[in-house]
């Protein structure tokens, strides 16, 4: 990145090209809208390029880049005023959806239901737990990201973790 | 709190026995750095679960909108770097004529073999693929496997590869310390296994090849593509002692096909 922000801007592919997935994998668990979330990586790396000049090269990119992630998907959602939870049925229809069913369907049922906990969760929840899968669980760079300690960042994570456990066995039985 | 009762505050945890209070409790000792959060093991394994499901893939189109957007920056970046300076009129004379009878050329030609394609669009696709090619070249040449992997998985995303990206590849089919590397490689060159030269190198990667993986599958594409000049590559593996057998099986069964 401290290439980029010199002035070779080319080599931003190579760092889209390593975390892309991660990235949209972030974005798509929070919204499980594929259009949307490949917009939001846009929108990510646009910010990326356009702010190049701040990145200070003292941490790691990733947690620069997630940082800027987070904006992003924070400015996208007051814009819209879209609603953070979903319901069970919509989350059915939304597996009916042909674009949806490919990706959902090779997945096991557990997934899919795991999957619709974490739908139900709420926003910060939803968000810490994804921070947490895509920073491969270095608490001390979520921490960077969220502003909080390392300590903070794992009691935000086993709060999420139990709230999902809740909600994941309450699906159990429903189901 | 000291270790044991740390330790009978996890366990109760795992048990689903703790009252709120111990919840709280138990918080503070993560918090603290003195319980880990993969000691709460139903709480782990959801989380494991989390982390092993996978979001679908993502489109071309995504990339090509990237690769567009690092073009126009590129373009930005390129003339707001271009200083200038007025020209003495004798120097730009000729030029000008020149350039206006270029230009007169240029609209001749494009109203004698006027085409519906935007140029602007053909020359965007051009640079996106330059621009990709140009990525995926830099990608073959990191540490990191992932990487190189990323590399191989980009030149299937282009509709025609050069020449460059095809050394590339044999390249890492040749030499890549990792396998799956290399199988990708091999993969992303199946395409292109029309053209003589890319069959000949296929068939000369052959004998360059020691993982039994590479081998078998080298000796299923030359089966599925007929090609029966591999037959003597292949005779040498299965001369080789080192050769495991199941991997000779394999071979002698792609041979049955060729000759």
């Amino acid at each position: 990145m401290t290439a980029v922000r010199d002035g070779d801007v080319e080599r931003l592919g190579l760092l889209f090209e390593r975390y892309k997935r991660q990235l949209y994998g972030f974005f798509y668990g929070m919204n499980r809208n594929q259009e949307l979330s490949e917009d939001l990586v846009q929108n990510t790396f646009f910010r990326i390029l356009k702010y190049r000049h701040l990145f200070r090269g003292e941490g790691d990119f990733r947690t620069w880049m997630f940082h800027i992630a987070r904006n992003v998907s924070h400015d996208h959602y007051r814009k819209d005023k879209l609603k953070w939870k979903e319901s069970v049925e919509d989350w059915q229809d939304k597996l009916g959806h042909e674009e949806n069913r490919e990706g959902e369907m090779q997945s096991t049922e557990t997934n899919v239901m795991l999957a619709m906990a974490m739908a139900r969760l709420p926003h910060d929840k939803k968000e810490i737990l994804l921070l947490s899968k895509y920073q491969e669980k270095k608490y001390k760079e979520i921490g960077e990201i969220l502003g909080c300690s390392e300590g903070a960042v794992k009691v935000k994570v086993f709060r999420a973790l139990q709230e999902l456990k809740v909600i994941y066995q309450q699906l159990e039985k429903t189901m | 709190m000291e270790q044991n009762k740390i330790e009978e505050l996890v366990a109760k945890y795992n048990e689903g026995l703790t009252d709120p209070s111990e919840v709280l409790q138990l918080e503070q000792l993560i918090e603290e750095g003195k319980v880990d959060l993969t000691q709460l093991r139903s709480l782990d394994r959801l989380d494991e679960q989390l982390i092993a499901i996978e979001s679908p893939a993502t489109s071309l189109a995504m990339d090509d909108k990237f690769y567009a957007m690092l073009i126009k920056e590129k373009k930005k970046q390129a003339s707001s770097s271009f200083k200038f300076s007025l020209p003495s009129w004798n120097w730009l004379a000729p030029r000008l004529a020149f350039s206006v009878a270029l230009v007169v050329i240029g609209f001749g030609a494009g109203y004698m073999f006027n085409t519906k394609a935007d140029p602007n669009v053909e020359l965007l696709t051009k640079q996106v693929a330059d621009l990709k090619e140009s990525i995926a070249l830099s990608l073959f040449e990191k540490e990191s496997a992932t990487d190189r992997l990323k590399a191989v998985s980009l030149t299937t995303e282009m509709d025609q590869v050069s020449k460059k990206v095809t050394e590339a590849l044999f390249q890492t089919l040749n030499n890549d310390p990792n396998v799956n590397v290399r199988l990708a490689s091999l993969e992303a060159l199946i395409p292109y296994s029309k053209d003589g030269n890319v069959r000949a190198e296929l068939i000369r990667s052959i004998g360059k090849q020691d993982s039994p993986l590479v081998q078998v599958a080298l000796a299923e594409l030359m089966g599925m593509i007929l090609e029966k000049k591999s037959v003597t590559e292949f005779d040498k593996i299965l001369k080789n002692d080192k050769t495991p057998l199941e991997v000779k099986n394999r071979i002698k069964e792609s041979i049955k096909v060729l000759i």
